[in-house]
C-alpha cells in the first residue's frame, strides 16, 4: 500500500463519518423546521456530497484491493460515529451502547482480517 | 423525540430495509469493481472508472434507496443507536459473498460475525430504553 492509498483510505473514512454527523443534523432540523430550512438544505446538501465522494474514493479502493483490507476503516468508523455522535449531537451514550460498538468494531475487524 | 410513525413509515422497519439495500449494493460493487479494475490506472484512484460496469448502475440506485430510508431512519432514531446497527451489513456481506460470490468464511471470520451479532445483542438493550421512552 502506498502513502496516498492510506491518505484516501483516511479521507474517505473523514467523509463518511462527517457525511453521517450532518445527515443526522440535517434530518434533526426536518423535524423542528422543515425541509425549506436552510437549518436543513445546508448540511443536507453537506452530507450528499461528502456521502458521493466517499462512494466513489471507496469504489476507487475496491478495484485495487481487496474489502479485506478497506473494511477495517469501517470497523473504526462505527466507533468515530458513535463517539461523534455522543459528543457533537449530544446524544446518550450508555455502556452498553459503547460496549455494543466496541464489539461490532472488533468483529468487523475480525472479519476482514480473515 | 416527536410521535413515532407507524405501519410503512415505521423507522425501524426502514432500517430494516436500508439494512437489506446496503447488503445488495455491495455485492452488485463488488463484482462491478472486479469488472472493471484492468481500465485506465490514471482515473482508478477516483473510483469513476467503476461506471463502465452495469453492475455498479444497478449498485448506484440500490445506494440511493438504502439513503433514502437511511434519512428516514435518522429523523427518529437517535445515530448512536442506528448506526451501530446498521453495521450488521458487516455479518450479512460476508454471508452473502459465501453464498452468491463463492467467497470461503474461514473460522476467524465466523467468530468475527458471531462477534458483530453479539454486539447488536448488547445494542439492543438500550433500543428497548429507548422505545420505552418514546
Amino acid at each position: 500500500m502506498t502513502l496516498v492509498s492510506l491518505a484516501i483510505v483516511l479521507i474517505a473514512m473523514v467523509g463518511h463519518v462527517a457525511g453521517e454527523l450532518v445527515l443526522k443534523k440535517a434530518m434533526d432540523a426536518s423535524n423542528a423546521s422543515g425541509f425549506r430550512s436552510r437549518k436543513f438544505v445546508v448540511p443536507f446538501s453537506a452530507g450528499i456530497l461528502l456521502m458521493t465522494v466517499q462512494f466513489f474514493l471507496g469504489l476507487g479502493l475496491l478495484q485495487r484491493y481487496d474489502l479485506s483490507f478497506i473494511y477495517p476503516f469501517q470497523g473504526l468508523s462505527v466507533i468515530l460515529i458513535t463517539i461523534a455522535a455522543a459528543v457533537l449531537l449530544r446524544e446518550k451514550l450508555t455502556l452498553q451502547l459503547a460496549v455494543g460498538s466496541a464489539l461490532i468494531s472488533a468483529g468487523i475487524v475480525l472479519v476482514s482480517i480473515s | 423525540m416527536q410521535n413515532r410513525p407507524s405501519g410503512f413509515a415505521n423507522p425501524w422497519l426502514h432500517l430494516g430495509l436500508s439494512i437489506a439495500f446496503v447488503t445488495i449494493y455491495e455485492l452488485l460493487l463488488k463484482l462491478g469493481a472486479v469488472e472493471t479494475a484492468h481500465l485506465s490506472a490514471r482515473w482508478s484512484w477516483t473510483g469513476l472508472t467503476g461506471l463502465a460496469s452495469p453492475y455498479v448502475w444497478v449498485a448506484i440506485v440500490f445506494v440511493i434507496l438504502s439513503l433514502i430510508t437511511w434519512l428516514h431512519v435518522l429523523r427518529h432514531i437517535p445515530l448512536s443507536i442506528a448506526f451501530p446497527i446498521s453495521q450488521v451489513v458487516h455479518a450479512l456481506v460476508p454471508l452473502g459473498s459465501w453464498l452468491i460470490l463463492g467467497e470461503s468464511i474461514t473460522s476467524v471470520r465466523g467468530f468475527g460475525i458471531a462477534l458483530v451479532l453479539l454486539g447488536l445483542a448488547v445494542v439492543a438493550k438500550p433500543v428497548a430504553r429507548f422505545e420505552e421512552r418514546l
